[in-house]
Formats: C-alpha cells, sequence, structure tokens
C-alpha cells in the first residue's frame, strides 16, 4: 500500500498540478460564462453536462503521459511493478480529483439556489466525464499520441453538441438535459470498458 | 529550398494520421450538417406562413424590447446569454429598483403593480384575439416623447446591468423584434438568393458556416502534433544544424499544412455546388461556379491559419500540447458566444463567424465591411504569429529557450552557462 501511495504521492507533484490548474480555471471563470445561479433542474443539467464535464477529458487522457519518451517507458518497463498497476493508480487518483471537483461545483450551484436532484446529477455527470476521459485514455493507447488522445473525445463532444441524439442515440452524453437517464448506463459501462482497452493496448505497445 | 520543403512537408502531411482523423472529422460535418440539403424552392402564394424575420421598424424594436423587460422585471428573474448559453440574473435591489425606473421612463408604467397588470392584460388581449399576433412574447407601448435614441440608452444600461448578453444589448434588441414574413417579403428574400448570391453563393455561405465550427478546432491538433513530432522522433537536433533559414522550415511547414487543410474543404465544396448547378439548369438560373472557392478562400482560410498558427506558436514555445488546451478554450467561448448571431449579418470579431441559412443577402452585404475586417485581422494575425514561431525557432537552434513545459527552464539554462 506503501508503494502505491508513493506512484499517486509522484504523480500529484509532478504530472497533475498542470491539469488540476487548467480544470480549477474551466470551472472557475463558469460564473462568467455560464449561469450558475437560479437554475432549473434542466439547465443545471445542461451547465453541468455541456460544461462541467469537458475537465474529464482534461484530467484523465494523459495518464500515459510522464512515459512518453520511449526511454522512460523501457526504464519503467523494467521495473518489477507492472506498468497497468502504476496506470490504474494515476486514473484512479485522477478520478478522485475530478469527484471532488464536480462535488465543489454542485456545492457551489446549490447554495446559489440552483434546483436539482444532487446525487443523481453528481453521478450522472460523472459517468459522462469517466466516459469522454475512457475514450481519451483508449484514443492515447491505441495511438501512443497525446494529441489524438484529445481530439477523438472533444470530437465527440462536437458532434453531440451539433447533432443532439440523431446519431449518437444511446451514448448521447447531454441526456439529462433531455430529461433521460438511460443513456448514463450505457456511458458508465463504455467509459470502464474504454479506459481498462486502452490501459491494455498501451501496456502491451513495447 | 523552399519548394522542395514545401513538398516534403505536404507529403509528411499525408502520411499523418491526424490528418486524415481530420479529414474524416470534416466528411462526418459536412454528412451530418449538409448531406440531407436540398435547395430552396421560391416561395408559392397562400402558404401558412412564410417564416419570421427580425423586424428594422423602430416602432417594433421599442415594443417587444419593452415588453420583454416588463416581463423579466415581474419575474424578477432574468434571462442572458453571455456566451451563448442560458444565465439566469437575479438582481439586487439597487438593481431592481433601476430597472424600474427605466420601464417607468420608458413605458410610463410605474411600479410592479401597473407592470404586471399591463402585462396581463396584453395577453389576455391576445387570447381573446383583439391584439395581432406576435412572436416572442409581449409588445409594450412606448411612452409619450420617448426618442429612439434615449431609447437606446436606456436599454444599453439595463444590458449593463444585466451583466451583458440580455434582450437589450446590441444586436439582440433588433433579432428579437421578430414579425411574420409576407408573401411578398419572402420572395423579395428569396430573389436576392437568385439575383445577388447567384443561388450558389447563398449556399456557399451555409457550407462556410457548418465547416467553421470544425475548423476552428481541427487544425490545432495538426500543428501541435507536427510541433512535437521532431523531438518525439529524436530528429530535432538534426534538423536543427541544416542550412535552411528557421523561417523557411516553419513557413514551409506553416503552409504546407495550410494547402492541405485546404484541399479537403474545396473537395467537400464540390457537392453543394453540383447541387446549385443541377437545381440551376432546371430552373434557369445562372450559377456563380466560383462562389464556394472565394467562401472557402475568405471565409474559412483566415479561421484555419488562425488556428494553426496558434498551434505552432504554443507548441514551439512549450513543447507541450498546451495549445490544444488554449485553442479549445477559444474555440468552445467563440462557438457559445456566436448562438445568438446564427441568423448572420452580426459577425463581430469572433473567430467563427456565423450564418446559418442560405438567405439573409442584406443582412451579410451590411456585414460584409466587418466580416472583412475580421477575417483580414485573424490572418493578419496568424502571420505574426507564424513569423514569431520562426524566431522562436531560431532561438533554439541557437540553444535558447529551451523550455519543454517549464517556465523557467531557459532562466536555468542561463544560470548554467
Amino acid at each position: 500500500m506503501e508503494r502505491y501511495w508513493q506512484i499517486e504521492k509522484t504523480n500529484l507533484k509532478h504530472n497533475v498540478p498542470l491539469h488540476v490548474l487548467v480544470c480549477a480555471l474551466v470551472l472557475g471563470i463558469s460564473p462568467f460564462l455560464v449561469g450558475t445561479a437560479n437554475l432549473e433542474a434542466q439547465d443545471t443539467a445542461k451547465v453541468l453536462e455541456m460544461y462541467t464535464a469537458f475537465i474529464g477529458i482534461i484530467m484523465l487522457t494523459p495518464i500515459f503521459l510522464p512515459e512518453q519518451p520511449r526511454e522512460i517507458r523501457e526504464l519503467t518497463g523494467s521495473k518489477y511493478m507492472k506498468s497497468s498497476t502504476v496506470y490504474l493508480i494515476r486514473l484512479v487518483g485522477n478520478s478522485l480529483i475530478l469527484a471532488v471537483f464536480l462535488a465543489l461545483y454542485i456545492a457551489v450551484l446549490r447554495h446559489n439556489h440552483c434546483e436539482f436532484p444532487i446525487i443523481r446529477y453528481f453521478l450522472g455527470t460523472y459517468v459522462e466525464m469517466l466516459f469522454m476521459g475512457g475514450l481519451g485514455v483508449f484514443c492515447y493507447g491505441l495511438c501512443d499520441n497525446l494529441i489524438i488522445g484529445y481530439m477523438i473525445p472533444i470530437f465527440y463532444y462536437i458532434i453531440a453538441m451539433g447533432s443532439g441524439s440523431k446519431f449518437l442515440k444511446l451514448f448521447y452524453p447531454f441526456s439529462m438535459a433531455a430529461g433521460s437517464y438511460t443513456e448514463k448506463y450505457v456511458l458508465v459501462i463504455g467509459g470502464v470498458l474504454l479506459t481498462a482497452w486502452g490501459i491494455a493496448l498501451r501496456c502491451r505497445r513495447k | 529550398m523552399f519548394g522542395q520543403l514545401f513538398i516534403k512537408e505536404c507529403r509528411q502531411t499525408a502520411k499523418s494520421l491526424i490528418f486524415w482523423l481530420i479529414v474524416l472529422g470534416l466528411v462526418l460535418d459536412f454528412s451530418t450538417q449538409l448531406g440531407g440539403m436540398e435547395i430552396m424552392s421560391a416561395p408559392v402564394e397562400g402558404q401558412e406562413e412564410y417564416g419570421y424575420h427580425a423586424s428594422t421598424d423602430e416602432d417594433v424594436i421599442i415594443e417587444s424590447a419593452l415588453g420583454a423587460l416588463a416581463e423579466e422585471y415581474c419575474r424578477k428573474n432574468y434571462t442572458t446569454y453571455p456566451i451563448g448559453f442560458y444565465k439566469s440574473v437575479t438582481l439586487s435591489k439597487e438593481e431592481d429598483r433601476r430597472i424600474g425606473e427605466i420601464i417607468r421612463e420608458a413605458s410610463g408604467l410605474d411600479g410592479r403593480e401597473e407592470v404586471e397588470q399591463t402585462v396581463d392584460d396584453w395577453y389576455a388581449e391576445q387570447e381573446q384575439g383583439e391584439t395581432p399576433m406576435t412572436s416572442g412574447g409581449c409588445r409594450l407601448e412606448p411612452a409619450e416623447g420617448l426618442t429612439y435614441e434615449r431609447f437606446i440608452e436606456l436599454m444599453e444600461e439595463a444590458d449593463d446591468i444585466l451583466g451583458g448578453g440580455s434582450k437589450y444589448g446590441d444586436g439582440y434588441r433588433e433579432s428579437n423584434a421578430q414579425v411574420p414574413m409576407t408573401y411578398e417579403e419572402a420572395l423579395e428574400e428569396y430573389q436576392l438568393l437568385i439575383e445577388n448570391d447567384r443561388l450558389s453563393g447563398g449556399y456557399a455561405r451555409l457550407f462556410s458556416d457548418y465547416m467553421v465550427i470544425f475548423l476552428g478546432i481541427l487544425p490545432v491538433f495538426l500543428a501541435a502534433t507536427r510541433g512535437l513530432r521532431d523531438r518525439r522522433a529524436g530528429m530535432q537536433e538534426l534538423i536543427y544544424t541544416r542550412k535552411a533559414s528557421s523561417l523557411i522550415i516553419v513557413s514551409s511547414r506553416y503552409l504546407a499544412m495550410l494547402a492541405m487543410l485546404v484541399i479537403p474543404v474545396l473537395a467537400l465544396s464540390v457537392i453543394p455546388l453540383m447541387q446549385c448547378v443541377r437545381f440551376g439548369n432546371s430552373a434557369g438560373v445562372s450559377v456563380d461556379m466560383l462562389a464556394f472557392v472565394k467562401y472557402t478562400f475568405g471565409w474559412l482560410v483566415p479561421t484555419i491559419m488562425i488556428v494553426l498558427a496558434v498551434g505552432m506558436f504554443l507548441t514551439e514555445l512549450t513543447d507541450t500540447a498546451a495549445a490544444v488546451l488554449v485553442q479549445g478554450a477559444w474555440w468552445f467561448i467563440s462557438v457559445f458566444s456566436g448562438v445568438n448571431t446564427l441568423g448572420g449579418g452580426m459577425y463581430g470579431w469572433n473567430l467563427v463567424p456565423r450564418h446559418n441559412t442560405e438567405l439573409n443577402w442584406r443582412g451579410y452585404h451590411d456585414g460584409f465591411s466587418q466580416l472583412a475586417a475580421n477575417r483580414i485581422f485573424y490572418a493578419v494575425l496568424a502571420l505574426a504569429l507564424v513569423i514569431f514561431t520562426a524566431f522562436i525557432y531560431s532561438q533554439k537552434r541557437k540553444g535558447r529557450f529551451v523550455i519543454r513545459g517549464k517556465i523557467l527552464a531557459d532562466r536555468k539554462n542561463k544560470l548554467k552557462a
């Protein structure tokens, strides 16, 4: 357990700060860009799904970044601890940071008199974050390219914004705003599978 | 030298996975948004309705803005769209009092009760058919002697109090004053499409409107990948030692990426052009064959230029993928702030100028100078960023500016020296 905590501590010290800063900035400027006070449930869902969930891409996608240079990857590959364990620890750590960000944001919305079911919206938004981040992890693992890891989930996001649920059907990420929660179950399964697949692909790459 | 490098870079881009993903993205964008596009036919007399359009009549603008303000004042809650996202604004007592004063001066109604009564009466008359049907809610008569200039001042003040993006700000006031189109007006609008735009002009604008959304973000991925590729492949130092100047290396990369991105856009534009030509042949309309080329270079290329330049500049400066995050944020704000300008004519300084209709030639014509200034500004800014990128590149060749994601790294290098 001590070793796992050491890995996470290193992650928190060297890899996470920039991404945490960007996420904090994105959420911090939100009162200037979107409504965060006196919102009805549907409008709160819009803000959470279309704005807040975006930080899932920022936090989760770069979990392989420290091993991007081949020489570092070879070095870490020679260590006793499996790469997959290191990636999982980072993933869990970053997911917890996302959960904290989301909880704080939801607390602010609630404090600003927004009316919405807290647990339901927390889980719905978190699932969307995990799916978009998982898509990024999968694409990064598949192509060994962080840029593609960012590009595909952003592309998915644009398609969702532009076409609604017409093409994405059960993978439509903004369903809560439209009053449906079914898509969230598909997204959580999809998110877990994509993340696991992405890590597996990355571990197989020498 | 430049020509050889340019061709080499084009080949590199063509082999890049990210380039083909971008092409796929553009194709998907086109097929989902414009795939089922049909060329519009002339309106027929006797249709149930011909849609609505924003009135330019000052009386209508005043009445609709005052009506909307009165309704929101009664609800004690105001809706704004600062960047296109819904924002609900609740005012402090002092601000609420000032809005009440603005309504009193503009409409002569004193106090919330009187305003509420007037709004209720207006809706009751609508239900009984005593007032003509309107679109967009209540209309309120202005106070006697209220000039249009004073009305504008009052509405601007209300918009400031609400934090901008309200129905009372510049542009939104006018677009909010929606009135039903008559057959004659609809026919005139159609004639403008056929005669002034020669059909294809209007559809080229619509094509540009959809494509510019994706082109406001996708090129940054190509630029960032290209910027990081040399270091990733361990070729950076080798290229640094080559004879070619930094400006030639950077500009050849930039122009190659630009050219490679313009090609698929032009290729996609052939599809709607052919639709226009077919329709033009059957309807006897002389279609402008070069319209899509003109709009691609005039409307879309400046956006591609600036997005590529931002990508190259930030990647060269930081040696990280930070450009993706920065451009992502800029794109996000640009797209959402353009939501209220979809009808066209209000281009402002938006990176992603919108005109989501084949019609409204007049709006395009009136806003043309602003659009041209916008496009020239971004093209010039892009060239300036390319020159800065070349400067940073030249400094790196001399061993300076080696940042690699750490802001103080260069200072450490100097200290070591």
